[in-house]
């Protein structure tokens, strides 16, 4: 006989918070709180297999660290408040705003971290509260020139095929992608892929652990991906090794970019990478029967983003590599809900399901469906991420942020406090005190994603459930709530949503490219695939297979020059500084920073750099250096290697004070991404090693 | 009065309980009677999540809810054992009894001679297990293998050396043999797997040797100890379980079916240890696959012989903090720390986000020190071949010296 009190233990089958792969996990929950991680092995994605990060994404929910209350700031001092005083003073505030200064005085950001529910009503909020388009999310400092890229080529800015279909390839060419530690379980793929045999080629100046998988790994100089696609274009075309049936039958635009590519025989001044190794990487892209292309932000987060999208959008069809298993141009999306924040209308531009705001018969729908007045839905293009951090002040007034750190995360911090500093009002939303927190005048406590329903849409369309675990601490809520609440104080109408279920009813009814995936389709493992127009829809991995998303179905080549980063090394900052991601962290590590193995694997910024550089600047293994930019300064340790070539640094982007104190703002005209991968740089040693 | 060795036929006499369970519903039986009686706290066992590939561990505390543990779930990949020491303080306040596979229950062992679990207060009910399929696995393999979809199959089993599904519209089996030969079937470290019947636990039960009249309508329980045949004894005094003679044929029957499984695990020890090579041959293999790792360390995190609070692959000059693919010397502490006590749970591999072969190449290492040292983990109390230590008193032992190296390496 026993009277000891019996546990309760419960497993809540969910998402990861972290990168756009989106692997299923089970939280374990007991007595209320979450205790811990287990592999889900039902998930399809990743088989109960889980990144560092995955394994200990339960550690920062119940964090002492975590906000619990509102806070006003009164007299430059944070204040508790109540619910109640919190949001009528944003109320107030906002609406106080936007009536003198009108709908492009009010900027509003949403983070990619955040389930599709909330960047829905969030836009909602600002279009139907505030008539602006001042609404972006953080895919524009990552994955912006995909979107803009891929629909320009092929007429939608997703990617084509799924991440386990890589088995299905013969050639699998990685392109400024470290998959293996920013997106592992992608990774995985393509490691189980080289088991099968499948041969890999990985594009990256650096050897990383991706680079490592590769039975070719081609350097390069950073930045120079136009000139080695086009010259690998122009031997496919001379060898006569492109598909002249998909060019014929599929696309437009060919000639163009036959003329283009002819000066592109020889790029070894340009890219480093000699005549006879562009040669060999052409005839193997070319000869594969499957040939797939995966990339990353090595490839976007440059003012030629859009264009060296594009230009991988041109090399897989001049292959005829689109619209079947084993083939693709496949971006690795960032953030968890990347895919999903832009798919739900986070955007200046697009609402949900990339419907434009432009045209008026969009306009005139969300009208009728949001319950609006005719002709109330602005037209204009709104600012975008880092201009509305350029335009605060004038004519941004006042911001809402929801769950970024752009103190931390936006290029050039210096540049980013100075400019939040002249806002009047600032909100921002999150689960912990960030740096950001300290330029706000209202800070609201949100939940993190064990403490919500909802979805993430990963990097292959794929529409994950997050299943709330526990509550969220204290005071704070649910975000999809404060949304809900906020629009009561506002007065506004087609927010009285009970649940996030009933959120995405609502953006569905609008968005015919989700309309069939229900909330009971995507309850189960493996969801569904967007496109899905209809209830019987089977959803739709692999897109453009009979023809292109386009409105007249084709895909189109463009004819694309090299143009060299904005800022190059010289000799006042002779070296190119790279940026980057660890396996171990995930963005400004709030989050990832509160589980321990974590912290002790990398607890502080570090820069890669070659081991004759160091050798001759008298940098050894440890030093701090000092890292100088035209905009600022930072002091990692020095880890020597050869792995970055000589003139070359790495740092990830993780730190506060760190990469983004150096990083350039100059943007890609056509998407608005900042140049975060390359900017221009000086060494200097400071100290001796411990 | 039963005594360990004592066989039987044994069935519930619930009868709606026996309507929801298989062969009879002893298991189920025994275990909502060890709840009712509180002679235990809580049982902890597996059930359905959302499908049926899903299996999920649960902690049931009202009998009423011992139907949801009933059946099974050849999808279940898990390993309970770890999870009493994560998740229910290692049964150290609370007596509980759960329903184990013979890797459940040697993880026990193992964390019991660590001292991580206390057995006493665990009644292990074994059943037999001929092996697991992963969830994925089975639903690729229903799929292209069975043409079936596999949102239509309502049960699985393994039985007489098949898979058997049954769906909507029909029921189909295809032998193992087959399926393994193609790269479906069994986790590879199931195929290797030779302990089939749990004769460790307190009782030991299955289907195999249940014949004639009884045929799918009792389980065969064979008492492993005096805490089994307590359980046993009392549920029958109570009528809540009824037994009978086992029928001499189904004796021989169910020697052969575990011997077939043997040799069946030979053939797949052979083959494996084989493909590794010996010697140089085989650590250039291991450290060649070892070197895609990406440090998720989920092959410490489950596996149920590690139990160190100050893990030496978290020591910075042991293995470099921050490196991915870390140091050779990573596997290596693997190798030297659970090698001699590994019992092939397949937890390090199933779980391993690179899809390193780790069970195997940990297995392989155990089974040439059982042979050199014949120490056999995860079936008793024995202790392994490194005498283990109260962590805490060794590291501070240790740290008086200087050092916390036993052997300083780095001289």
């Amino acid at each position: 006989m026993t009277n000891a009190k019996p546990e309760t233990l419960k497993y809540v089958p969910t998402t990861c918070p972290y990168c756009g792969v989106g692997c299923g996990l089970n939280l374990i929950v007991k007595d209320g709180k979450a205790v811990g991680v287990a592999p889900w092995q039902r998930s399809p994605i990743n088989e109960g297999k889980l990144c560092p990060k995955g394994m200990t994404c339960w550690e920062f929910i119940h964090s002492p660290d975590r906000l619990t209350k509102p806070l006003i700031k009164k007299n430059g001092k944070f204040e508790e408040a109540s619910w109640d005083e919190a949001l009528d003073l944003v109320a107030t505030k906002f609406k106080e705003i936007s009536d003198k200064n009108g709908p492009k005085s009010i900027g509003f950001q949403v983070s990619c971290r955040t389930p599709n529910e909330e960047c829905y009503i969030m836009q909602k909020l600002a279009r139907v509260g505030f008539k602006t388009n001042n609404v972006d999310n953080c895919a524009r400092i990552c994955h912006g020139p995909s979107v803009a890229g891929l629909s320009l080529s092929f007429g939608s800015g997703a990617a084509t095929n799924p991440f386990e279909d890589v088995l299905n390839s013969d050639f699998i060419l990685v392109w400024g992608s470290n998959a293996v530690e920013a997106h592992p379980l992608a990774g995985r793929r393509i490691a189980q892929a080289k088991l099968k045999g499948i041969p890999i080629m990985v594009v990256d100046p650096r050897y990383s652990p991706t680079a490592r998988l590769a039975d070719t790994w081609i350097r390069f100089n950073p930045s120079t991906h136009i000139a080695l696609i086009n010259s690998m274009m122009y031997w496919i075309i001379k060898e006569n090794l492109h598909d002249k049936e998909f060019i014929e039958k599929r696309t437009k635009g060919f000639e163009d970019l036959k003329k283009t590519v002819e000066n592109y025989a020889d790029v070894e001044k340009i890219t480093g990478v000699p005549v006879e190794t562009v040669k060999d990487m052409a005839r193997k892209y070319a000869a594969a029967k499957n040939g797939v292309i995966i990339y990353c932000l090595g490839i976007t987060e440059l003012t030629t983003g859009t264009d060296n999208v594009r230009s991988l959008g041109n090399l897989s069809m001049l292959c005829g590599n689109i619209g079947r298993p084993g083939v693709g141009v496949n971006p690795l999306r960032g953030q968890n809900n990347v895919q999903g924040a832009c798919d739900m209308g986070a955007y200046p531009n697009v609402y949900s399901g990339y419907q434009k705001c432009e045209l008026p018969e969009m306009r005139k729908k969300m009208e009728e469906a949001w319950g609006m007045p005719a002709g109330s839905l602005p037209e204009w293009y709104g600012s975008t991420l880092t201009e509305q951090i350029s335009q605060c002040g004038d004519p941004i007034k006042a911001m809402y942020i929801f769950a970024l750190n752009p103190a931390v995360s936006y290029p050039d911090s210096n540049h980013v406090k100075r400019s939040l500093d002249k806002l009047d009002f600032l909100v921002v939303q999150d689960i912990f005190f960030t740096e950001t927190c300290e330029y706000a005048d209202v800070v609201l406590p949100g939940a993190s994603f064990a403490e919500k329903d909802g979805t993430f849409t990963s990097g292959e369309r794929r529409i994950n459930r997050v299943r709330k675990a526990v509550n969220p601490p204290g005071e704070a809520k649910e975000d999809w709530e404060i949304f809900v609440l906020l629009a009561k104080k506002l007065g506004l109408k087609g927010f009285d949503f009970k649940s996030p279920q009933q959120i995405w009813d609502d953006m569905r009814s609008v968005t015919p490219s989700m309309f069939g995936a229900t909330n009971a389709r995507i309850d189960i493992p493996g969801s569904v695939h967007w496109p899905c127009p209809t209830v019987e829809h089977p959803g739709t991995p692999i897109l453009h297979k009979e023809k292109f998303a386009s409105p007249d179905g084709l895909g189109t080549f463009f004819g694309i020059e090299y143009r060299p980063p904005a800022e190059v090394a010289d000799a006042e900052y002779p070296f190119t500084l790279m940026t980057g991601r660890l396996i171990f962290h995930y963005h400004t590590r709030t989050q990832t920073d509160r589980a321990k193995v974590l912290h002790y694997e990398v607890p502080e910024n570090f820069v890669q750099i070659n081991t004759d550089d160091a050798k001759r600047l008298g940098i050894k293994e440890g030093d701090h250096i000092k890292v100088r930019s035209r905009r600022g300064e930072t002091t990692p340790l020095a880890r020597v290697t050869d792995e970055v070539a000589p003139g070359v640094l790495y740092m990830a982007m993780h730190f506060p004070n760190g990469a983004n104190n150096l990083t350039n703002t100059a943007l890609d005209p056509m998407s608005k991404m900042p140049e975060l991968k390359h900017c221009a740089v000086a060494v200097e040693k400071i100290a001796e090693a411990k | 009065m039963s005594k360990k060795g004592d066989m039987y036929y044994a069935w519930t006499t619930d009868a709606d309980l026996a309507k929801k369970a298989e062969c009879g519903g002893a298991v189920s039986g025994l275990l909502k009677y060890a709840l009712e009686k509180k002679i235990v706290d809580g049982v902890f066992a597996v059930t359905r999540g959302q499908d049926l590939y899903d299996a999920v561990p649960v902690i049931i505390t009202d009998p009423k809810d011992i139907d949801k543990t009933a059946g099974s779930l050849h999808c279940g990949t898990l390993l309970l054992s770890k999870l009493v020491k994560k998740y229910l303080d290692g049964a150290g306040t609370q007596k509980i009894a759960m329903t184990v596979k013979g890797c459940d229950m040697m993880g026990l062992y193992e964390l019991a001679k660590r001292q991580q679990v206390n057995l006493d207060n665990i009644i292990m009910i074994g059943v037999n297990c001929g092996g697991t399929v992963s969830p994925v696995t089975a639903r690729k393999m229903i799929a292209e293998k069975f043409g079936v979809d596999p949102d239509t199959v309502h049960k699985e089993e393994i039985d007489k050396g098949q898979f058997i599904i049954e769906y909507e519209g029909g029921h189909k089996g295809i032998s193992i043999d087959e399926l393994e030969e193609q790269g479906y079937g069994r986790r590879s470290n199931c195929r290797r797997c030779k302990l089939k019947v749990t004769r460790q636990a307190d009782l030991a039960c299955g289907n195999w040797g249940v014949i004639g009249d009884k045929a799918g309508k009792a389980t065969f329980v064979e008492v492993c100890s005096t805490k089994g045949a307590d359980l046993l004894d009392r549920a029958v005094k109570d009528g809540r379980i009824k037994t009978e003679a086992p029928n001499p044929k189904g004796l021989e029957i169910r020697a052969k079916v575990e011997n077939a499984m043997y040799k069946l695990s030979d053939k797949w020890r052979k083959k494996d240890f084989e493909g590794l090579g010996e010697g140089r041959e085989r650590l250039k293999k291991i450290v060649k696959e070892t070197s895609r790792c990406i440090k998720c360390y989920a092959c410490i995190e489950n596996c149920p012989i590690c139990y160190c609070v100050e893990c030496s692959t978290k020591k910075p000059y042991l293995v470099k903090p921050g490196e991915v693919p870390p140091n050779f010397m990573f596997h290596l502490i693997r190798f030297a720390h659970i090698a001699d006590s590994c019992i092939n749970c397949g937890q390090c591999q199933e779980l391993c986000a690179m899809d390193i072969p780790n069970a195997l190449f940990m297995h392989a290492q155990q089974v040439e020190l059982e042979k050199m040292f014949g120490h056999v983990p995860g079936v008793d109390m024995s202790l392994p071949l490194l005498a283990l230590v109260e962590e805490r008193e060794e590291r501070d032992r240790l740290a008086a010296t200087g050092s916390d190296q036993i052997f300083d390496i780095f001289k």
